[in-house]
């Protein structure tokens, strides 16, 4: 991961922005007493390397039946890749981790029905070439959990304005 | 965040949550123009969704916007104390990311940032070791991450 070089303006920026995404750049301005094309400049600029990115979340991925799953995954050795990209582009699964450890990937998913969290980790994921054991976790309580801050793979975000 | 109860999202709510997950700071009048819509009723629209609960339009930044290099995974084994009680107690930790009490083969799940690798060994041996209740503690270094979005990701029951 490259370090990230931040001033205190980004700093307020981003921390303005994951309150709420949809306030103006005028709004922002005045509140930071900096100028629009300030704020539109850094906000491009964040976006460009990939530190922040807009995004909506809704009462469906926050309901009350929605649990988190951590599928543990082996696989042989050389098929760590090939297995990874398999469950990345698989639009049920929300992160997929390469791990030094007895582990080789962890896939974490959410899910509201049991059943579901046994078709994908039990028949779909333990089925593909290379896995060769598979072991889930079911989160039944959260401790702590902060949604704003995440790892910025793909440049989701169209950067224009 | 409460949940909305019996709120339901219709076509045109859907429409407009997918433009905002792919651009969060969309105009009304960009989401307007793209859908046949007004711009008086895409801000009607999102207003009701937000105002339920059911809708945040939000900037997700990344671990390194925070000073975060490193990102550990580390499974807990309790003993001889309530795990909800280890967790809150773990949760408390500024490097702990994501706390979970989970069932399966251990009992909590740790997500922890640092900001570099030589701070494993304090927080392991200086802190997580020094937690009472603690069993085991078994970690996991994330060597790459291909995908991480919760915004958008469940697995669609039917």
């Amino acid at each position: 991961m490259a370090k990230a070089d931040l001033d205190d303006l980004d700093r307020k920026l981003i921390e303005l922005l994951a309150q709420d995404a949809r306030v103006s750049n005028r709004k922002i301005a005045t509140r930071l007493g900096v100028t629009e094309g300030t704020v539109r400049g850094r906000i491009k600029r964040l976006q460009q390397e990939r530190l922040i990115r807009f995004t909506a979340i809704t009462g469906m991925e926050m309901g009350p039946r929605v649990r988190m799953a951590l599928i543990w995954i082996q696989t042989d050795v050389n098929q760590v890749q090939k297995v990874g990209n398999r469950l990345r582009d698989d639009p049920e699964i929300s992160a997929v981790l390469v791990l030094a450890g007895r582990f080789n990937l962890l896939a974490i998913c959410l899910f509201r029905e049991l059943d579901e969290l046994v078709d994908l980790a039990a028949d779909r994921i333990l089925a593909l070439p290379g896995v060769r054991h598979v072991e889930t976790a079911i989160a039944v309580r959260t401790a702590k959990y902060n949604a704003r801050i995440a790892r910025i793979v793909d440049g989701g975000t169209p950067i224009d304005d | 965040m409460s949940s909305g109860g019996d709120f339901s999202f219709d076509d045109t709510d859907l429409a407009i949550v997918d433009l905002l997950r792919r651009n969060g700071r969309a105009t009304n009048q960009q989401i307007a123009e793209d859908l046949g819509l007004t711009a008086t009723t895409v801000s009607a629209r999102i207003r009701r969704m937000e105002d339920a609960n059911q809708l945040r339009v939000v900037a997700v930044s990344d671990f390194a916007a925070h000073g975060f290099d490193v990102l550990i995974q580390i499974k807990i084994e309790v003993d001889n104390r309530p795990v909800s009680e280890v967790a809150t107690e773990l949760a408390a930790f500024s490097e702990v990311f994501a706390a979970h009490v989970v069932t399966g083969s251990y009992d909590i799940d740790l997500l922890v940032t640092l900001k570099e690798l030589g701070d494993l060994h304090d927080f392991m041996f200086e802190r997580l070791a020094k937690v009472h209740g603690i069993r085991t503690i078994t970690p996991s270094i994330a060597v790459d991450i291909l995908k991480y979005r919760f915004d958008k990701s469940i697995i669609q029951a039917g």
